[in-house]
């Protein structure tokens, strides 16, 4: 049986969905994106507004044809909402947004607790507080390790001396672990600063105070030149003070005394007057800042 | 020795941690800003790109005394205060007239920007056709030579791309490719300078075509632009393979003795390791046997060898 005047039939009812191109053009699937480097008609592009807008909505009714072609061609999933093409990952290559996140560090404890391999455990955020017989959560909001929720009659214990406040003493004791464990915190957070600049966290913490040295030496008219020096005190780089020659060109001694001279006899705004260790310290500033 | 601010509430901390490097990032935000002067048609454009880059977008409505290419600080500040990394800034002078910057910055720090002067615009609001949903995907179409071999054609490609490919999918919708952007190089100048861009965008139709393919057919639904590209700024090399940096997490490992050919069948090559040829099982033939190596045989008590 010829079946092509059925498929012709069949064919010529719909519009074609093939599209011809020299050079088939570059599809990214996954940023849905197609790039035609075929040769554009000039002439077209050239001519009036309305030839112009019609070749151009032909030739991106073929780019976007190509494109659907190629999606409607990947594998789909269906969804109450309808029909999905699960997309490539994209090939061209775009910026990010913000940069690769660093990798987190691990504090002291945590390094420990690899070494010895211990698992973290989840607590549940309620325990049970037996004397009151009742849930509480463990800490926070009438957590059970709150002061107020702990009994409030206190043995005084035998070597103790009875006259001292034992709950002055249990609310001391809580307030100095907090603070042990602040700084702790804060040392793990100083060393990994260090270690992420690529020091020892000693030498970074002696760099601090010589650099908070230096800073404090700034306070005194004399920029700390007559201070009393500290035991062990470094000497400090980088502070050094130039002189002129005393006889140099006349040229340059003219201009010299002439620049005085202007500024004095003009009474420049100070704005204009370049305040020398001002701008010193500003750069200083920035390169720290850099660092 | 850390001066990071701490945030005050757990709101502001969660902000603050959205803010933050992620490994498989969001969207990103756009900015339109409008400079000091600006012209009507500037505004157009502006609105217009406003809108198809909606919801990912803040629209500034007061002027600006911005000159991104002159003095970038104030809108790497604007990017830091948004936390954004595309802008759209539009002016308006003698010297440039209808002039529109398109660019992107990587850790809020300028990355490369495209000055482009809008020659003609239809905006969407003289088209018949009805806009699209907000926040689609467009389909990107590029026709030109230019766009893989003119050095500010692809920067602008890239910038292009970046601005208006929405968000990151896996899996698209079949229904929701609604419209779109296609962008022509027009023929270059007499000295081999860029020609016109002209930057269109349409809604589609998919109609039956008796296969699996749909049939598409265009609405112009605007805007429409014609432009041409004026300055611009590239990246430097440093902060452009710090911004296209994989991380590691996201690195495909390669499967070591794992092939595949262009027909996406696998391959796999596998190692039998030594192998001992006294043990291997052959065809039994009685000369083969193991008695005949000198081996103990009780049957048999006479001495080959011999």
């Amino acid at each position: 049986m010829d079946v092509t005047g059925i498929l012709d039939e069949h064919k010529s009812r719909f519009k074609s969905v093939q599209v011809d191109r020299l050079i088939p053009p570059e599809i990214d699937l996954g940023m849905l994106a197609s790039f035609d480097i075929n040769m554009i008609n000039d002439a077209k592009l050239k001519a009036n507004q309305n030839t112009r807008d019609t070749y151009l909505k032909e030739l991106s009714r073929e780019g976007a044809q190509l494109l659907i072609n190629e999606i409607f061609s990947l594998p789909t999933t269906v969804d109450d909402d309808g029909i999905y093409a699960s997309l490539p990952k994209a090939t061209t290559v775009l910026p990010r947004e913000k940069p690769v996140p660093k990798e987190k560090l691990l504090t002291r404890w945590e390094k420990f607790a690899k070494i010895k391999n211990i698992q973290k455990r989840k607590k549940s955020r309620m325990a049970f507080d037996e004397e009151q017989g009742e849930w509480r959560p463990r800490y926070g909001f009438k957590g059970i390790n709150n002061d107020d929720q702990k009994p409030w009659l206190i043995e005084v214990p035998g070597n103790a001396d009875p006259y001292a406040d034992q709950y002055q003493a249990r609310r001391q004791e809580k307030k100095e672990r907090v603070e042990k464990n602040k700084r702790r915190q804060q040392r793990n957070a100083e060393e990994g600063v260090a270690t992420e600049k690529g020091l020892k966290p000693q030498e970074m913490r002696k760099r601090e105070l010589q650099k908070a040295l230096v800073m404090s030496k700034g306070s005194t008219a004399s920029l700390g030149k007559f201070d009393e020096k500290l035991k062990g005190e470094p000497k400090i780089k980088g502070l050094k003070r130039k002189f002129d020659p005393l006889v140099s060109t006349v040229d340059k001694e003219k201009s010299k005394n002439m620049d005085i001279l202007n500024r004095v006899a003009k009474k420049e705004s100070s704005a204009t007057v370049l305040n020398v260790r001002k701008a010193q310290r500003a750069i200083n500033n920035s390169k720290r800042k850099q660092k | 020795m850390l001066l990071q601010p701490k945030p005050k509430n757990a709101r502001s901390k969660r902000v603050m941690v959205n803010r933050d490097p992620k490994v498989v990032e969001n969207s990103k935000t756009a900015i339109f800003v409008r400079g000091s002067t600006t012209s009507q048609v500037i505004l157009n454009v502006l609105a217009d790109l406003y809108s198809l880059r909606k919801p990912d977008a803040i629209n500034f409505t007061k002027k600006n005394e911005i000159h991104p290419f002159d003095d970038e600080t104030s809108i790497e500040f604007f990017a830091r205060k948004n936390d954004s990394s595309l802008f759209a800034v539009g002016m308006h002078s003698k010297k440039r007239p209808h002039n529109l910057i398109l660019g992107r910055t990587f850790n809020y720090q300028i990355l490369d920007m495209v000055e482009l002067g809008i020659e003609r615009c239809t905006p969407m609001s003289e088209f018949k056709a009805e806009a699209c949903a907000v926040g689609m995907k467009p389909l990107m179409v590029f026709n030109g030579e230019a766009f893989n071999q003119n050095e500010n054609m692809i920067r602008l490609k890239s910038i292009l791309l970046d601005f208006f490919r929405g968000e990151t999918a896996e899996m698209v919708s079949l229904k929701g490719l609604e419209y779109v952007i296609s962008v022509t190089t027009g023929p270059p100048g007499i000295n081999g300078e860029p020609g016109q861009i002209f930057f269109r965008s349409y809604t589609t139709s998919l109609k039956k075509s008796g296969v699996r393919q749909p049939r598409v057919e265009l609405e112009e639904m605007g805007p429409s632009l014609d432009m041409r590209i004026r300055r611009v700024r590239y990246p430097t090399d440093d902060m452009w393979k710090q911004s296209t940096r994989i991380p590691k997490e996201l690195k495909v490992t390669k499967v070591k003795n794992i092939t595949r050919d262009g027909l996406g069948d696998k391959y796999g090559r596998v190692h039998l390791g030594k192998q001992d040829i006294n043990k291997i099982q052959t065809r039994k033939v009685k000369a083969l046997k193991k008695h005949l190596d000198g081996g103990p045989n009780k049957r048999q008590k006479t001495d080959i060898e011999e």
